[in-house]
């Protein structure tokens, strides 16, 4: 079993396992429509590019908990500053992006120059984040309500860059958040399978001294790798408050645990060192058509949960079998 | 035969992915007996050992232990039938305590499973003993320097009772006058029937401690027989399959300006203590020259590197020039840039990415001249690993073999290889050889006439005796982070530099 | 590393900047302080829900209208002992009145039945706590809501339609009465519900369910989901299969810048409202002031909210 050989090739195995239930539950044929596949790529989206943030940073032995955090964090910014304050996308995007990488240089400045653990520095980010949302929209959701001085609200429409981002092109057959995702990936695919710094999150994730005794600029590559993850967290928001068509600032709640699952099932190694996107993404649709198919078939919460549960024990466990 | 046979292992085969790295190997041990397993690095020493111990429980042949048929399926099962082996690379936990790494697995405690901890400790404190080794039990083992945690390693198998114990290159970390309190306990357990199967590169060892060799050459038996007939160069014969004549390649040195020069350099106790680990050393080294660096265990000549290479930060005074250019002590990534690198003394920890490919840990410190715009260009990276690879001779399927499914010495060529990539103008060698087998230390010793040829200067630390007198056309002997004496090639002796390394 | 530690202070000010000119956008009416002033302590069990922001600021807006009144609110971030520990400190600190909104039942009753006992009189709002010891209860009624919401749609569809169900968190109160009086009020009607959710009161998670719902039925006719936020979440859905022409959606709460806000752009066809409080709590506080005795439990009214009376205010149920 040479092919088995492979962490892609497991991988493989746990979706297609999922696949099947997909095809053995269709709900009577829902399963097999498109729409249905496209609109699973376009809920699972938001969390598999929240995943390829995640991966890097897996990679260098680290972990980002403040990345749910960070989605509300950044919608609301995002529609504060274009629905409230009604300024350009151009103008709002780069903001919003840019607040999004602060925020995971300041958890990549904390881990890598203070050498505190990732958990402990990321998980100060995830609560100061949250609190910020909350702060910056005072608690409630930043929606086309705007509220005037004398206490009414005027309502207005939402700006076309949310028409945009939440639309569907191709015939109405792939989302654009979709589309978004996987330019993402290609971004991370290609900063750890061609550039210098992606061979240094491997080199830190493998064995961190040797990395630093061998010049590999270590304290740089952490920066990179969070303030990355920082990045792919405002785009997240950004198309979370895109399809919301608002900015809550209790969005991304848990997602952060979606998004590290999404990670490991696809059989990067939370030890890190081992991995890669191309695994995030068939985690991401393994993670995806689960919940899909559970949903189209209406199957009750508790079960749910404990599906879930099942599932991603199943696979992780598949993925360590090739220890022998 | 009257003797005892304590073990035989018959036709042992073994793959790794379809590659056979044993086929039809024997291996036959008896009570009372060293038996050294010699053969090149990836030879399949260690594999075959690993099936002994039940590390690896699937291979075809039979092994039988006192008459009985055997077959373990952890290394828990070998150690109950009496087999214990101190591996190459070492499997102690850093992060706790002397005694209980001791006693990890079978620890001592009452019923409800309260540990009894000062039965551990003195248990503990009687093991050391036996070993002559005198050090708080309840400090952790990362505080050790790796002599000790050698030391540590073979207490620990002794505490089973073990009847066949096994030795894979323990002296590989240590000093001459370890290394003989070694020997005394080896002979020690010889006496009480054990059976101990010693596996080393080293030729003067072989012949002292032992007294039958089995060789083994590319996973292949190539035979046993007892040390008094099997002389140096037959023995050497068999395990590289042709003649060599000399272990030491001839050393004649051009010697140019100076290199590099090191005034009033004093380290701090990386640990923290309040010692400094080198006190106001000064030195020179000269282009083409190898300068040994000779020092026992503490002698804070492994310090003294770290600390020069920018290992420890800025915990270091010194006035460092090199080519005549004056600077500041900086990162290991600025070092690495003036033509300063390291060669540490411990692959595993410090040396080696094991997860990443050989490829990709030969070009790590050089990584940006095969890359433009950030990018790598993974073709000429492959290349110079191919031909670094070549050169060197590291036994792998390809350069894209991860680095911890190779044989040590292979590894430890991987480590040195990736130096070599980045075209040193200073190298530092810490034990340079480490598990390197004969044909292939006497190839990395041409290396190393070949770079001081062509201008490189080299400072070498090696706890074999030999090599150091060999190479070093000067050598200084440091004690208690102080240098007592300098000798140059004519002059030193094993004996005088001994001496000063003891302080006298 | 002084100046690492002085750009991340920067990035952090930088936020904060961002957030003050927030701040002049949410209404803070200033309480001029007189000479007779009487402190109220209000405890709020969680202000992640706007429904419990809401609540809040419609406290803030009716205690605006009595100088004389001054409001401490905490918030017990869903932390049941928090919450009892700040009524604890109320208590000490010799307030006038507290509201409260408790998390739960059992923890809180004993400590307010303490405020209650003091002399303190404790108003206890939107849920419930065990025995008597306490001076008012206000809340709505779920149940009601539902079903008022249930007979609203039998009536609108004619008694004839296909139903999706999205309902909150069934392991809660609300997500059950929501349910249980939503089927109260569709009974003996031919409405059909033909596929139901759990969509734990998330907008994501409502327009994931819907869209399953949507690859599964051709014919649906109405939504009714437990909250505004899953109601434009399956709008949402719908509109993105370019069906949202073929349905209308219900929902409950009708905050002004959710519920009312859809049902103003027609997003949805009814809002039921899921009353806070607030203000009845401010007056029930100044009646005792005043002397009065209120009465040991309000229900509060709720309106309902369509596209022709939302500008009006909506109309009682
Ligand atoms: N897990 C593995 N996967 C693939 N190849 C392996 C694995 N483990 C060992 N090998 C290969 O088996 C061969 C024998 O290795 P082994 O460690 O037994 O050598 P050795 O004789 O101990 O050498 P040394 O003296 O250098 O320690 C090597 O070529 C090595 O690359
Ligand atoms: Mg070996």
């Amino acid at each position: 079993m040479k092919f088995l050989k492979k962490p892609e090739a497991r991988a493989l195995i746990a979706l297609a396992f999922v696949l099947i239930i997909g095809f053995t539950f269709n709900a009577d044929g829902a399963f097999f429509k498109w729409t249905t596949h496209r609109d699973m790529l376009r809920y699972i989206s938001v969390f598999a590019i929240l995943g390829c943030g995640m991966t890097l940073v897996i990679i260098t032995a680290g972990i980002d908990l403040s990345v749910g955090s960070l989605v509300g964090l950044t919608a609301v910014l995002f529609s504060l500053f274009s629905i409230q304050y009604g300024w350009s996308p151009w103008l709002v995007i780069p903001i919003v992006l840019l607040a999004g990488t602060a925020c995971g240089l300041i958890s990549g400045t904390l881990i890598s120059k203070w050498e505190m653990q990732p958990f402990i520095a990321t998980l100060a980010m995830m609560v100061f984040a949250r609190g910020a949302a909350k702060w910056i929209s005072g608690g409630q959701k930043v929606s086309t309500a705007v509220l005037q001085n004398d206490g009414s609200y005027k309502y207005v429409n939402v700006p076309e860059i949310y028409n945009f981002i939440s639309a569907k092109v191709l015939h109405n057959n792939i989302a654009i958040v979709t589309i978004i995702f996987i330019i993402c990936a290609g971004v991370a695919y290609i900063l750890l399978s061609k550039l210098r710094w992606g061979r240094y999150m491997f080199a830190i994730g493998g064995n961190e001294e040797a990395a630093r005794l061998s010049g590999v600029p270590v304290v740089m590559t952490k920066l990179i790798a969070y303030g990355l993850c920082g990045l792919f967290a405002a785009v997240a928001g950004i198309c979370q408050a895109a399809q919301e068509q608002q900015g809550d600032p209790e969005a991304g709640m848990s997602y952060e645990l979606t998004a590290i699952a999404i990670v490991v099932i696809g059989g990067t190694s939370l030890a890190g060192g081992r991995g890669g996107i191309g695994l995030t993404i068939i985690g991401a649709l393994t993670i995806g058509y689960l919940e899909k198919i559970l949903s189209i078939n209406a199957v009750g919460e508790a079960y749910r949960l404990m599906l879930t549960g099942v599932i991603i024990a199943a696979a992780v466990l598949f993925q360590k079998t090739r220890k022998k | 035969m009257t003797e005892n046979i304590l073990l035989k292992m018959m036709n042992i085969g073994k793959s790794f992915a379809s590659v056979n790295v044993l086929s039809n190997v024997n291996f036959e041990l008896k009570s009372g007996e060293v038996h050294i397993l010699a053969g090149e690095n990836g030879a399949g020493k260690s594999t075959l050992i690993k099936i002994l111990c039940g590390v690896y429980n699937e291979y075809k042949g039979e092994i039988f232990v006192q008459n009985k048929l055997c077959k373990f399926n952890s290394v828990h099962d070998a150690a109950r039938t009496g087999i214990t082996v101190i591996h190459q690379e070492l499997s102690l936990i850093n992060e706790l305590s002397v005694v209980d790494n001791l006693f990890l697995g079978r620890e001592i405690s009452g019923k409800t499973g309260w540990l009894k901890r000062s039965v551990q400790e003195s248990e503990a404190k009687k093991l050391l003993a036996r070993l002559g080794l005198e050090i708080d039990v309840n400090k952790y083992v990362e505080e050790f320097p790796m002599s000790v945690k050698q030391m540590i390693e073979i207490a620990k198998a002794l505490a089973i009772d073990a009847k066949i114990i096994i030795f894979d290159e323990p002296t590989s970390a240590l000093n001459e006058p370890d290394v003989v309190k070694l020997f005394e306990i080896i002979q020690n357990l010889k006496k009480q029937g054990c059976g101990i199967v010693y596996i080393t590169h080293k030729m003067k060892e072989i012949y002292n401690i032992g007294d039958r060799i089995t060789v083994l050459r590319d996973g292949n038996y190539i035979g046993t027989d007892s040390k008094d007939n099997l002389l140096r160069n037959k023995l050497v014969n068999w395990m590289v399959g042709r003649e060599m004549t000399q272990q030491f390649p001839e050393r004649i040195p051009k010697l140019g300006k100076t290199k590099f020069q090191v005034d009033n350099c004093s380290i701090d106790d990386p640990a923290g203590g309040p010692f400094k680990v080198v006190k106001d050393i000064s030195f020179k080294v000269r282009e083409g020259e190898i300068l040994g660096i000779a020092g026992l265990q503490g002698s804070g000549n492994s310090e003294l590197f770290n600390g020069l290479f920018g290992t420890y930060g800025k915990n270091i005074s010194a006035k460092m020039i090199i080519d005549d250019i004056e600077y500041k002590i900086g990162t290991p990534a600025q070092s690495i840039n003036r033509g300063l690198t390291l060669l540490t003394n411990d692959r595993k920890l410090t040396g080696l990415v094991l997860n990443m490919s050989i490829a990709d840990n030969v070009t790590l410190p050089s990584l940006k001249s095969f890359s433009k715009n950030g990018f790598i260009k993974r073709n000429e990276e492959l290349n110079a690993a191919k031909i670094c690879s070549e050169r060197l001779r590291i036994k792998s399927h390809s350069v894209l073999q991860e680095t911890q499914t190779l044989s040590g010495g292979n590894q430890q060529k991987v480590a040195l290889g990736k130096w070599w990539e980045t075209n040193p103008k200073i190298l530092l060698l810490d034990e340079p050889t480490k598990g390197v087998d004969v044909g292939a230390k006497h190839e990395i010793y041409e290396l190393m006439n070949e770079w001081t040829n062509e201008g490189m200067a080299i400072l070498l630390i090696t706890s074999e005796m030999p090599e150091l007198l060999a190479m070093s056309d000067r050598i200084i002997v440091m004690h208690l982070g102080q240098v007592t004496a300098e000798f140059t090639r004519e002059e030193a002796t094993q004996e005088k530099i001994l001496n000063a390394a003891m302080g006298g | 590393m002084k100046t690492k530690l002085f750009l991340l202070i920067a990035a952090s000010l930088i936020i904060l900047a961002c957030g003050k000119k927030e701040s002049k956008i949410t209404t803070a009416q200033k309480v001029k302080p007189t000479v007779k002033q009487k402190i109220i302590g209000m405890s709020q069990c969680n202000l992640g829900e706007p429904w419990r922001v809401q609540m809040n600021e419609d406290i803030k807006l009716a205690a605006a209208k009595h100088p004389e009144l001054k409001v401490i609110y905490k918030d017990a971030q869903n932390d049941s002992l928090k919450q009892v520990a700040q009524i604890e400190e109320f208590i000490s600190a010799g307030v006038d009145a507290i509201i409260v909104s408790p998390k739960e039942a059992a923890p809180l009753t004993p400590v307010i039945k303490t405020a209650f006992e003091k002399g303190i009189p404790v108003v206890v709002l939107d849920r419930r706590v065990n025995g008597d010891k306490y001076t008012c209860f206000i809340g709505a009624d779920n149940k009601k809501i539902g079903k008022a919401a249930g007979e609203w749609i039998v009536k609108k569809l004619g008694g004839n339609g296909n139903i999706v169900e999205l309902k909150g968190l069934m392991t809660s109160t609300p997500g059950q009465d929501r349910h249980s009086g939503f089927r109260a009020g569709i009974k003996g009607s031919n409405l059909k519900i033909i596929f139901e959710a759990d969509m734990k009161w998330l907008e994501p998670q409502a327009r994931k369910e819907m869209e399953s719902a949507l690859a599964r039925f051709k014919n649906i006719d109405l939504v009714y989901a437990h909250n505004d936020p899953g109601a434009h979440g399956a709008y949402l859905a719908a509109k993105a299969a370019g069906r949202e022409k073929e349905m209308i959606f219900v929902g409950i709460d009708g905050l002004p810048q959710e519920g009312r806000m859809y049902v103003k752009q027609g997003i949805l066809a009814a809002s039921f409202e899921y009353p806070t409080g607030g203000k009845e709590a401010v007056d029930t506080v100044v009646d005792i002031f005043g002397g009065k005795k209120p009465e040991k439990e309000i229900t509060l009214k709720s309106h309902v909210f369509t596209k022709d009376n939302v500008d009006k205010g909506g109309k009682w149920l």
